[in-house]
């Protein structure tokens, strides 16, 4: 029983961190800019495969995974350059995105199958916890994942930037009046945002197997994570994504993983009914 | 103007109940399904061109419609076999119940909690396919041959055809009405149909039912259409594909979207595949399509339709 319950505190906490980096970074987004990035989990697939092609075939696997965060950011970049024209047309922003997440999946099924792949992990090694072997890839991926959403919490709570990002996406019209390039402030936000998507992709495929349909998963739990946190709430969402890494390994653990996108949507309709800000949201 | 239009409708009527006379019968199969389709078109844009709210889950209420019908007119599966018609019937109303169950919790709320909803819907709804295989036969759907309402292509053509006028002068009557009025108004302005006493909740959900009951409809002829029910009528490509058409006619039109329709339907099923296979790039049907909506979202947001009438009325 200790065992089965630390098991999944540990694994929970683990996954959490990764989709906590997803999670954030599409909330951000839609905090700054208003726009429900679909396409975030492409971000989160195609850093993995770029990483794992690259590495593959004889490159330094840092250097390939620089190249899976560069071409996550491109992404991002791409995405702020397709919804740009249409931005105040909520109807099509949505279409497009999604029509772009779609368009990368098919493209990776078509070229690279439906199987899967994973990468070898970058540390070795396994620790005993009462019992419970855990990796240090994944002790390793918490690390680097909780690293990063300190360090951008810390980024938009307390630089100038972080001040224009806030102030951007409360009131982008006010926050153009007093000089702050609204545009450029979207473009960081969006690269930021897909890059951290693109680094919890890598951090996944060292640990779990990766395909083109795990983008589309990758979504629905960051939508479960950011309805939970509340819309456009960075602390929000990091502290939900635990909390939803604790339900799914719970889920997965007890009754199959087929049943996740089923829990998921029962949560997501629960915090709906109950609290529909989510936990730290405010009304809009 | 509006007597041209009128005019032109009856033609195509015409036309199209003429089309089985000069229409080989594998063609004729295909066309059917069409009209099928484009009313799973229509309704969506019922939803969305109409009150704005953008559904991107409206295949779970043709799934939805088409296994609910499926396992209530086939014996072998639970032991049921009512009259086909009356299992369509159901199947839209089962449809238009888990519309208005998912309308209450999410169009209550204000922005995108609806969208987010209701793009996780298919994938769920999808899975269930798969836990309870039993009942809904996993990845390869089940047969209802035997016990469809339709047997021969020349019947099935019809019935298509009947199903779609049926629905198309349904779902234009209600726009055209003072509830379509207060649709549009919801889309336009929420804050400005509150102000004047318009319950925008109530219309929402209210277009949300009605568009989930046509979808569901259409879910369960297509059923009693091709024989088989699979979790592919639940799946995301067949919502994009709807999402494509409805957007190339123009939102919010309900003729742009069956003409889209029809367009596209055709264009996948007929000779799409076969370009890309002559062209031998490595894509597939699916990426030409995401592509051609991205573009069109971009370049000609309003669809079509509105860029016609627009030519139109400037001549007039």
């Amino acid at each position: 029983m200790i065992d089965v319950l630390l098991k999944i505190i540990v694994f929970g906490t683990v996954v959490g961190g990764i989709w906590g980096l997803v999670a954030s970074g599409f909330s951000l987004i839609f905090g700054v800019s208003r726009i429900l990035n679909f396409a975030h989990g492409a971000a989160f697939v195609c850093a993995a495969y770029v990483a794992f092609l690259l590495s593959g075939s004889g490159f330094n696997v840092y250097l390939s995974i620089l190249a899976g965060l560069a071409v996550s950011g491109l992404l991002g970049l791409l995405v702020y350059l397709l919804t740009r024209p249409v931005r105040k047309n909520e109807v099509m922003v949505i279409i497009i995105t999604l029509a772009l997440a779609l368009l990368i999946q098919q493209i990776l099924l078509v070229n690279f199958g439906d199987k899967g792949i994973s990468m070898l992990p970058l540390v070795q090694g396994v620790v005993e916890l009462n019992n419970v072997k855990v990796t240090n890839m994944r002790i390793a991926s918490f690390v680097l994942a909780v690293t990063s959403l300190v360090s951008l919490d810390l980024m938009v709570s307390k630089t100038s930037i972080g001040k224009k990002i806030i102030a951007t996406s409360q009131d982008s019209e006010a926050a153009m009046l007093i000089g702050i390039d609204v545009e450029k402030v979207f473009i960081l936000v969006m690269v930021l945002s897909s890059i951290l998507a693109g680094f919890a992709g890598i951090l996944y495929a060292q640990i779990f197997a990766i395909s083109p349909e795990t983008s589309l998963k990758a979504l629905i739990y960051a939508f479960a994570i950011v309805i939970l946190g509340g819309l456009g709430s960075l602390r929000g969402s990091i502290v939900s994504s635990f909390i939803v890494g604790y339900i799914l390994v719970l889920t997965i653990t007890f009754l199959g993983a087929r049943w996740s996108e089923f829990v998921m949507l029962l949560a997501i309709v629960t915090i709906l009914v109950v609290r529909p800000t989510g936990l730290f949201g405010v009304e809009e | 103007m509006k007597s041209i239009l009128k005019l032109f409708g009856v033609l195509m009527i015409l036309v199209s109940a003429a089309l089985p006379v000069v229409i080989p019968e594998a063609y004729l199969y295909l066309i059917g399904l069409t009209y099928l389709f484009a009313i799973v078109v229509i309704s969506w844009d019922l939803m969305v061109g109409y009150t704005g709210q953008v559904n991107l889950g409206h295949t779970t209420f043709v799934g939805l419609g088409a296994y609910i019908a499926a396992l209530l007119q086939t014996p072998m599966r639970i032991g049921i076999a009512i009259h086909p018609l009356a299992a369509i019937i159901l199947g839209g109303l089962a449809a238009a119940l888990v519309g208005f169950f998912i309308g209450i919790i999410t169009l209550r709320l204000r922005g995108y909690y609806f969208s987010l909803v209701t793009a996780i819907l298919p994938l769920v709804f999808m899975q269930t396919v798969f836990i309870w295989r039993d009942v809904f036969g996993g990845e390869e759907g089940f047969s209802i041959a035997g016990y469809s309402l339709l047997d021969t292509t020349l019947s099935k053509y019809y019935f298509s055809l009947a199903l779609l006028l049926v629905s198309l002068a349904a779902m234009r009557r209600i726009v055209k009405s003072r509830i379509g009025l207060r649709f549009m108004a919801v889309r336009d302005s929420e804050e400005l149909a509150e102000s004047i006493g318009i319950d925008t909740t109530k219309y929402k959900v209210l277009a949300f039912v009605l568009s989930s009951f046509f979808a569901g409809i259409a879910g369960a002829a297509i059923v009693n259409y091709r024989y088989t029910v699979g979790p592919e009528l639940y799946d995301i490509p067949l919502m994009l594909l709807v999402i494509l058409s409805a957007v190339l006619g123009g939102l919010g039109t309900i003729y742009g979207p069956l003409i889209g329709a029809i367009v596209i339907y055709l264009a996948k099923n007929w000779w799409l595949r076969d370009l890309i296979d002559i062209a031998s790039l490595p894509i597939n049907d699916e990426i030409v399509l995401y592509a051609i909506l991205i573009a069109i979202g971009i370049l000609m947001p309003r669809g079509f339709f509105h860029e016609l009438r627009e030519r139109i009325e400037e001549k007039a």
